[in-house]
């Protein structure tokens, strides 16, 4: 009898508290190899109060220079351009450089491993000044030759570091650069070196993004001798000219980076030692945070900002929003190849509501697909207003009241969806009072960024964050009918906005690219093939001792700046 | 949890072989005794009582909340137990009392249907090995043994990863994998009445087996049956509660209980009464099914008698 009792106590008991334990399905890390999704979140720094205010105080430096970055999910590969999740960049960006780089909080490009640049020819050739006396971390020294090796790799599908037989493959350089070699639509015929310190890249036609594309993480550069030794291997074994040197990699735990004594930036980076921790709850990694054990911790659930508000020994950091948020429509599936079906249902959506449900109000509505400070943005664009009423009305008209609909939610937290199951609850309502049943249909994450790819799916949730401050990044990788099968989930095809892309993309005049994107989204919006959700500020916390943070738009940023005080 | 181990002394007699009884008048029946001793027992009659209010506020679930279940409020996200939300809100700004009494549906008629379920077809199953033995008993008995070396949490998923996760699967793989549970109970009782006498008198009379199976085999197992479909309810409705946890159970927007403990466990420090509720709950209801499988173990258990 007894026994029994204790059993069911313990047992009620157990399923309670492991309630805080672990974190089952959510928030994991990603395996998204197929260019689905790029997390890279957004970012600038609106309140630095980090920076400024504790800068006052003429913080001390701490004797020990580790800084513990927490994050919900591990790096799926080191290989930088072999992959798009946020969380494989936000360690390549501190062991790897580009050519250029992005300013520290915007997308403002300046040198990087290139000093200068020239743009000769109309756009179509393009002279690259390299820094003289950069060292890979394996003493190789850095030079034209290292970067013509670099992009041959990845355009060449032959290429003997090209790793195609492994599964390597390279699909962010396929949507900057119009394909690979040997494809019509690629546009880096050549690339030349002229001397040591001096590389010359010639287009077949130009290419409004190049510029901001060579301030990609994607497009960093690793060391030819590192290509020699490791092969296929070099995922796991990262040799590159960054302020940081790899050091260890213990699967799903933690990635230990330590300074690169010879690095070519004088007195930095300030860290001695970087490690980059695994937490997959984003309460644990809050509890880690306050207990000190942890530095930094990005995905602070929205509900904690106001209690971490004022609390002693803890700053809270925003990115500026770089995302969107959206629920796409399958237009190969009836009834969402009618548009007035999918007008109707994006007047059906709460976008206010589910922002106070679930963003904590750190997200705004959104109504196109680019975030509001992108070159284009339409801002003249009529959102379709929430009105049940109307959205129940029109779905009548279409003939088709009372839809059953599957509608797809991702099952990991994303920057731009904190808490996709639960949007996808609230949106669920939403439906059903037009009288619309919605069944959630949820999946392993690798597997619903394969089915929709193949377009099993009714309606699908997902997002995209930018990682250039291109539009193109956004338009080309989501609605280019080019993108199908691959980011057009939506299977959107419409001659005139591809027509609209294609000329905005080679286009190098800024105020007719701007003409073109707002044109094109005018389209986009009376076709509706997405329902536009959110645009999100993503929030991290840090401990107080920590200077010199600034949040970049992308998912991450270099920590080459960074310091512990006392 | 194994509640009771058939023991060679049937704890309900048939009347071939009925014990004298001292302490009780002649006329009552096995039945009639067994029931006197549960209302003895105060621990199952505290079980009885948290059943039976559970199912109440099951059946009357409609007539005592002025909400539903699915209703979302911005405004009134987590909010704590007050007046007008006896429970709170969770971060919808559900009313969680509703969807706890809403939940009782849910998880009683989970718990009802699997018991049903993994009852007949384990009795079933477990009699055709007892009586028959030999290699139909060899076959069973080793698919038993395969099911049950599983942790039966891990084959539950298996079986709902195959089947898809919803409610009605969920259900189903409560029901498989509580089959051997019953089937080893009632062939390992089968065995021992196969050979008793009155089995033996009619067999002689030339009576067929599946008669013999259902008049007098079956009859005779009830007992170890009914206390272990009444603790498995138990079993059954934390199993569904975990697999709710684990997002295999019942889909949204049904307020299940292990569900709702898992959509709101980040919520465990800043809003306690989210997770707080729908846990004791769960916890209620699995101890008031083990409160009554264990007075009727010691009800039905002539050995228990003091």
């Amino acid at each position: 009898m007894k026994k029994a009792l204790f059993l069911s106590i313990a047992a009620g008991t157990v399923l309670t508290f492991t309630a805080c334990g672990d974190n089952g399905d959510t928030n994991n890390t990603e395996t998204d190899n197929n260019a689905a999704e790029t997390d890279n979140n957004a970012a600038e720094t609106n309140n630095n109060e980090a920076g400024n205010e504790d800068g006052e105080e003429a913080a001390q430096p701490a004797e020990d220079q580790t800084l513990i970055y927490a994050r919900g999910g591990d790096s799926v590969s080191l290989d930088y351009a072999s992959v798009t999740d946020g969380e494989s960049s936000r360690v390549t960006q501190q062991i790897y450089e580009s050519l250029l780089s992005f300013d520290e909080d915007s997308f403002e490009i300046g040198p990087g491993l290139a000093e200068d640049w020239e743009v000769e020819d109309d756009g179509l050739r393009y002279v690259f000044q390299l820094r003289e006396g950069v060292t890979f971390h394996d003493g190789t020294e850095f030079n034209a030759e290292a970067v013509k090796l670099n992009f041959e790799r990845w355009a060449d599908p032959d290429h003997e570091y090209h790793f195609a037989d492994e599964g390597y493959a390279y699909s962010v350089y396929g949507t900057q650069f119009g394909g690979f070699e040997g494809d019509d639509g690629h546009v880096i015929e050549e690339i030349n070196v002229l001397d040591d310190h001096e590389v010359e890249f010639v287009l077949n036609e130009t290419l409004g993004s190049f510029i901001q594309n060579m301030g990609m993480s994607y497009f960093a550069m690793t060391s030819p001798a590192a290509f020699e030794e490791y092969g296929s291997a070099i995922n796991e074994n990262p040799v590159g000219t960054g302020p940081f040197q790899f050091v260890s990699w213990s699967k799903d735990d933690s990635i230990v980076l330590e300074k690169y004594e010879d690095y070519w930036q004088e007195d930095l980076p300030k860290l001695d030692q970087v490690i980059f921790q695994v937490i997959p709850d984003n309460s644990a990694r809050l509890t880690s945070l306050r207990s000190g054990e942890i530095d930094i911790m990005d995905g602070l659930n929205p509900d904690d900002i106001d209690a971490l508000e004022g609390e002693e020994g803890i700053q809270m950091f925003e990115r500026a929003t770089n995302n969107i948020g959206y629920l796409g429509f399958n237009e190969d599936k009836e009834p969402f190849d009618d548009p007035e079906v999918r007008r109707a249902l994006n007047h059906a959506i709460d976008k206010e509501g589910l922002i106070s449900l679930l963003y904590a109000g750190m997200a705004e509505p959104a109504k196109n697909l680019i975030p509001p400070d992108y070159l284009g943005y339409n801002d003249d664009i009529d959102p379709y207003e929430y009105d049940p009423e109307l959205a129940e009305q029109m779905l009548d008209d279409a003939g088709h009241a009372g839809l059953e609909i599957d509608l797809w939610t991702m099952p990991v937290a994303r920057p731009y969806m904190p808490d996709p199951e639960r949007a996808a609850e609230v949106m669920q309502a939403n439906f059903a009072d037009i009288g619309v049943t919605a069944n959630i249909v949820s999946m392993e994450w690798a597997t619903y960024l394969e089915q929709t790819e193949a377009g099993e799916h009714d309606l699908f949730m997902l997002g995209w964050s930018g990682v250039n401050g291109d539009p193109d990044y956004f338009f080309g990788n989501l609605l280019h009918s080019d993108a199908i099968p691959g980011g057009n989930r939506n299977f959107y095809r419409s001659d005139e906005v591809d027509s609209l892309l294609d000329q905005a993309k080679t286009s190098i005049d800024e105020d007719e690219r701007v003409e073109l994107y707002e044109e094109a989204q005018e389209i986009i919006h009376e076709d509706a093939p997405m329902i536009p959700l959110v645009h999100s500020i993503p929030v991290l916390a840090g401990s107080e001792n920590v200077q010199n943070y600034v949040p970049h738009p992308q998912t991450s940023e270099p920590l080459t700046e960074v310091e512990i005080s006392e | 949890m194994e509640p009771t181990s058939p023991s060679k002394n049937s704890p309900f007699p048939g009347p071939e072989h009925q014990e004298p009884q001292t302490s009780v008048p002649a006329a009552a029946s096995p039945w009639k005794e067994a029931f006197r001793q549960l209302v003895k027992n105060k621990l199952a009659i505290v079980g009885m009582i948290i059943i039976g209010f559970f199912i109440l506020i099951a059946i009357f679930a409609p007539l005592l909340t002025t909400y539903t279940y699915q209703s979302m409020s911005a405004a009134d996200r987590l909010q704590p137990p007050s007046s007008t939300h006896w429970f709170g809100t969770d971060d919808l700004g559900r009313d969680i009392f509703t969807r706890i009494v809403y939940g009782a549906r849910i998880s009683l008629m989970v718990g009802f249907f699997a018991v049903i379920g993994a009852l007949v077809f384990g009795s079933l199953l477990g009699i055709i090995a007892g009586y028959f033995g030999r290699w139909i008993d060899m076959i069973i008995s080793r698919i038993f043994d395969i099911m049950l070396a599983f942790p039966s949490i891990l084959l539950a998923i298996a079986i709902v990863a195959i089947l898809g996760p919803s409610l009605q699967n969920a259900l189903i793989a409560i029901a498989i994998i509580n089959i051997p549970i019953f089937g080893r109970l009632v062939r390992s009782k089968v065995i021992s009445i196969r050979e008793e006498e009155y089995i033996l008198a009619a067999k002689a009379q030339g009576m067929k087996s599946g008669r013999i199976l259902f008049h007098h085999v079956l009859p005779n197992s009830t007992a170890p049956i009914i206390v272990q479909a009444t603790l498995g309810f138990g079993t059954a409705i934390l199993e569904a509660a975990a697999l709710g946890f684990l997002g295999l159970g019942a889909q949204p927007p049904t307020p299940e209980w292990g569900r709702m403990l898992s959509d709101s466990r980040q919520y465990i420090q800043s809003a306690p009464w989210t997770v707080l509720f729908p846990g004791l709950s769960i916890m209620l209801v699995v101890l008031g099914f083990n409160m009554i499988g264990d007075g009727l173990r010691d009800a039905l258990d002539p050995k228990m008698k003091s």
